[in-house]
C-alpha cells in the first residue's frame, strides 16, 4: 500500500535516476522530460555502483531536495547465481552509504515480483514475500537495505514482466516472442503455452513511477495490470501483428505449469485515475517501434 | 416473573433491544444511561437506531420500562445487565475503558444481593479481572444481529452464561429471568463463555469465507454460487441456517473485533492461527470486489464516468455504517462524480466531498454510467430494471447481493455483475454469461 505525502501532485525538484540507460530507466527519463521534471540520469558508465567508493561519489552528486530512483541491477539474463547477487547487493550498499550522508526528499526503489513465490493464488501487496531464488532474495534484501538506510520516504515498486520495443533482456514474454516471430517466422512457447502471466508496458511503468514521485509516495506497490494472459494467447496476439503468417510451436515442457495473477486493488486506490494501456495496444506500439528501428 | 426487576445499564443498540425483549417477556425493567439526551429521546419514543419491530415492542411494553439517568435507580433490580458498547479501533482492538467506568458507576449502588451480568463483547479474562464479588458476577453471551435484534432478543437459541463456579446453580433471580425465554441455559466458566462468543463468530466467519472464496471461483469458471449454496444447506453437516451468502467482506465491527482478539491472544500464547489470518485476508480482498469490477468494466474505458451508489449502511435494516463497504468504496471514488441514496443514512460528505445525496433510488440512478447497489435494502428489490435502464446513461449495474433480477436487467439492455456468478452481458437482445 502506498501513502502519498503529497496529496496533490507536486513535481520533485530533481530526480536522480540510477540505472538511467536501462530499459525502464530510459522510459522513465523520457516520461520525466515530458512532465517537465528535471532529472539527472546516472548510468553505470558514469558511476558503477558496484565499485569501491561509489557511495561517496554518489553522495557528492546528491542534494537534499532530490528524489532518487534506483533501477541499477544485474538482471536475471546476466545470471541468477551468487556473483550477480553479490554485485547487486554491493550496488545497493553504495546507495545506502550515500543515503547515510545525504537524506533526500524521496527514494524510489525498483524491486520485482520475484520476491513472491510462484506457488499460491492471487498476489497482492499483502502476500508474503518469500523469494525462491537469489534474484528475488536480492531484491527483498535491497528493499530492506534502502528502507533502513534513510529517513526519507521510500516507495518500493515491485514490477511484474515489463515489455516494450527497447527491452534488452529478451526474457520469456512479449519481447522475445515478437523477436522470434520477426526473425524466424515462428513463435515457440513452453509446453502449449498454458502458463498465465501479467505483462505491463514500460510506458505504464514509467507513468506510474512519475505519479509516485509527484505524490512523494511511501510504501510498497506492485506494478502489474491485474490482467493475466496465457502465453498461448499472448503468442496469438503477437503473431497477429505481422503481415506474414506466424507459426506458434509448442515445445517439450521442462518445468511444471505455473500461473501468476495480481490483485491490483492497492494500485487502484493509490492512483485511481490511472488507465493502463490495453495489452493489444501496447503490443502494437512495441511492434511498430521495433519495425521502425529496423 | 412479575416480581423480577431487571436493570440494563447502557442504552446502546444491545441495551435497548435487550431491555425491550425483557419487558416484552413480562419483566419490569429499569433502563439506565448516564447520557441525558439518550434517556430523553427514549422517554419521548425517539429512537436513534433502526431495528425492525423495535418501535412496536417498545410501545407494547412501555408500562414495564422505566428510563433513568440515575444509576441509583438500579438499586431495586435483582439482576442488572451491563450493556455498553465496547468501541473498536481500525485494527479491531477493543477500548474497555468505557465499560469499566460504567461497571464502577453501576456496581456501587446495587442492592446487596443483586446479580451483575456483563452482556458486552469482552475479551477472555475480562470478567474474572473485575474486582467484584464473584458469586454475584456473571457474563452472558450476546448474539445481537443488526437488523434482527428484536427477534434474536425475544427468541434466543440458548443462553451461554459465564460463572465463577459453573458447578454451582445459578442465582434464583437470574435463573427465573432466563427461564422465561424457554431456551437451554448453558453455564460454564467465565473464560469459556467469553471464548464461546468469539467461537460462534469464528464459525460464522468461516462459513462466510468459504462462501466468498468459492463464489469468486464461481465467477471465473462459469459456475453460479446461488445454485450451489442451497445444495450445501440441505447437507445436515452444514445446515439450513449456514452463512453461505457471499458478501463484501466482514463489516459492522463485531466479527472483526473477535478475529483481532483471537490473533492477539494467539500471539501472546503461541497458538497457530493461520486460519484466522486467512479470514482477515479474504475479507479485505472481497471488500474491494466492487472497486475492481468498476475499474475493469467501466472506469478503464470511461474515465469521466458518473457513478450511482444505492445503500450506505453496512447492511440492510440498520443505520450503522461501521466498516461499511459502501463508504469504503465511495472514499476510493474521489476522481469521479457520485450520486448516492440510502433510506436512512445521509450522503457521506466526509468520505467524498462531492457526493450528491438523492432522495430516491431512481433519482440516484439518473444519468449515471454505472449503478452500484451496495446495501441490500428490501426497498431496492422493488426497483424495476427497465426504469433504472431508462434513468441511466450507461449500461452497467453492479449488484453484489443480487437485489435485482439479473436476467431482467440484461433484458433491459444493461450488463449485470453480481457476486458468485459470471457477468451477465447484454448481447443484442439476448443474455450471455461471460468469463471476461
Amino acid at each position: 500500500m502506498l501513502n502519498h505525502l503529497n496529496e496533490r501532485p507536486i513535481n520533485p525538484a530533481r530526480v536522480v535516476i540510477l540505472g538511467a540507460r536501462g530499459f525502464i530507466g530510459r522510459a522513465l527519463a523520457e516520461a520525466l522530460q515530458r512532465a517537465c521534471i528535471t532529472s539527472l540520469p546516472v548510468s553505470s558508465v558514469d558511476l558503477d555502483l558496484a565499485t569501491e567508493n561509489a557511495g561517496d561519489r554518489l553522495a557528492a552528486m546528491l542534494q537534499p531536495s532530490d528524489a532518487i530512483v534506483l533501477l541499477s541491477a544485474l538482471t536475471p539474463d546476466k545470471g541468477r547465481g551468487l556473483q550477480p547477487f553479490l554485485a547487486n547487493i554491493r550496488m545497493a550498499a553504495s546507495l545506502c552509504h550515500a543515503l547515510e550522508q545525504v537524506t533526500p526528499a524521496h527514494v524510489v526503489y525498483f524491486s520485482s515480483d520475484s520476491v513472491y513465490p510462484m506457488r499460491g493464488s492471487v498476489i497482492s501487496e499483502q502476500a508474503c514475500a518469500e523469494p525462491e531464488d537469489l534474484y528475488g532474495m536480492m531484491h527483498l534484501a535491497r528493499e530492506m537495505m534502502v528502507r533502513s538506510a534513510t529517513k526519507a520516504p521510500v516507495a518500493i515498486l515491485r514490477t511484474t514482466l515489463v515489455y516494450g520495443a527497447a527491452d534488452t533482456h529478451n526474457s520469456y514474454g512479449p519481447n522475445r516472442l515478437r523477436r522470434m516471430a520477426r526473425k524466424d517466422g515462428k513463435v515457440m512457447v513452453f509446453g502449449q503455452g498454458e502458463e498465465t502471466r501479467d505483462h505491463i508496458l514500460v510506458d505504464d511503468v514509467a507513468a506510474l513511477t512519475v505519479l509516485s514521485l509527484r505524490h512523494r509516495s511511501a510504501g510498497t506497490l506492485n506494478l502489474a495490470t491485474g490482467q493475466s494472459i496465457s502465453y498461448a494467447e499472448l503468442a496469438k496476439k503477437v503473431a497477429a501483428l505481422f503481415d506474414k503468417p506466424i507459426e506458434i510451436v509448442g515445445t517439450a515442457r521442462q518445468t511444471p505449469i505455473s500461473h501468476r495473477h495480481f490483485d491490483i486493488t492497492d494500485l487502484r486506490k493509490a492512483f485511481p485515475s490511472f488507465v493502463f494501456t490495453p495489452l493489444e495496444e501496447g503490443l502494437a506500439k512495441a511492434h511498430r517501434e521495433m519495425m521502425e528501428q529496423g | 416473573m412479575s416480581k423480577l426487576v431487571i436493570g440494563f445499564a447502557g442504552m446502546t443498540h444491545l441495551g435497548i433491544n435487550s431491555a425491550a425483549a425483557a419487558a416484552g417477556q413480562g419483566a419490569e425493567t429499569v433502563c439506565f444511561d448516564p447520557d441525558a439526551t439518550v434517556i430523553g429521546n427514549l422517554k419521548s419514543s425517539k429512537l436513534s437506531i433502526v431495528e425492525p419491530g423495535l418501535p412496536e415492542l417498545l410501545e407494547q411494553s412501555k408500562a414495564r420500562m422505566a428510563y433513568t439517568v440515575e444509576a441509583g435507580d438500579l438499586k431495586r433490580c435483582s439482576v442488572v445487565y451491563i450493556s455498553a458498547d465496547v468501541p473498536t479501533d481500525d485494527q479491531g482492538q477493543s477500548d474497555l475503558s468505557g465499560i469499566r467506568a460504567l461497571i464502577d458507576t453501576v456496581s456501587v449502588g446495587l442492592a446487596l444481593d443483586a446479580i451483575l451480568v456483563i452482556l458486552c463483547q469482552v475479551p477472555p479474562g475480562f470478567t474474572r479481572s473485575l474486582a467484584l464479588p464473584k458469586e454475584r458476577l456473571y457474563y452472558q453471551v450476546e448474539t445481537l444481529i443488526f437488523g434482527r435484534a428484536v427477534e434474536r432478543a425475544l427468541y434466543p437459541e440458548r443462553f451461554i452464561v459465564g460463572c465463577a463456579e459453573p458447578d454451582q446453580p445459578l442465582p434464583q433471580a437470574l435463573q427465573d429471568f432466563l427461564s422465561v425465554f424457554g431456551c437451554p441455559i448453558l453455564p460454564m466458566r467465565y473464560e469459556s463463555a467469553e471464548l464461546a462468543k468469539i467461537s460462534i463468530n469464528c464459525c460464522l466467519v468461516a462459513s462466510v469465507t468459504v462462501a466468498n472464496t468459492l463464489a469468486e471461483l464461481s465467477e471465473r469458471i462459469g459456475a453460479d454460487w446461488s445454485e450451489i449454496a442451497p445444495a450445501l444447506k440441505l447437507d445436515k453437516r452444514i445446515g439450513p441456517q449456514a452463512y453461505l451468502s457471499p458478501g463484501l467482506g466482514l463489516a459492522g465491527g463485531n466479527l472483526e473485533r473477535d478475529l483481532a482478539t483471537v490473533l492477539r491472544f494467539a500471539e501472546a500464547t503461541g497458538s497457530e492461527v493461520g486460519l484466522i489470518e486467512s479470514f482477515v485476508r479474504n475479507s479485505r480482498h472481497r471488500r474491494d470486489w466492487v472497486l475492481r469490477t468498476l475499474h475493469t468494466e467501466v472506469l478503464a474505458t470511461n474515465p469521466k464516468a458518473v457513478i450511482g451508489v444505492l445503500g450506505l449502511s453496512y447492511k440492510e435494516n440498520t443505520h450503522s455504517t461501521k466498516n461499511s463497504p459502501s463508504l469504503a468504496l465511495i472514499a476510493q471514488l474521489k476522481p469521479w462524480h457520485v450520486r448516492v441514496y440510502d433510506p436512512v443514512v445521509q450522503a457521506p460528505v466526509a468520505a467524498h466531498p462531492e457526493t450528491i445525496g438523492c432522495v430516491t433510488a431512481l433519482e440516484a440512478a439518473q444519468g449515471v454510467d454505472v449503478l452500484v447497489i451496495m446495501t441490500p435494502w428490501p426497498a431496492f428489490r422493488d426497483l424495476k430494471a427497465d426504469q433504472l435502464a431508462r434513468a441511466m446513461t450507461g449500461r452497467t449495474i453492479i449488484d453484489p447481493y443480487r437485489v435485482l433480477d439479473g436476467k431482467a436487467v440484461v433484458a433491459a439492455g444493461v450488463d449485470y455483475f453480481t457476486l458468485g456468478a459470471p457477468p451477465l452481458r447484454n448481447v443484442g437482445s439476448t443474455c450471455a454469461f461471460s468469463s471476461r
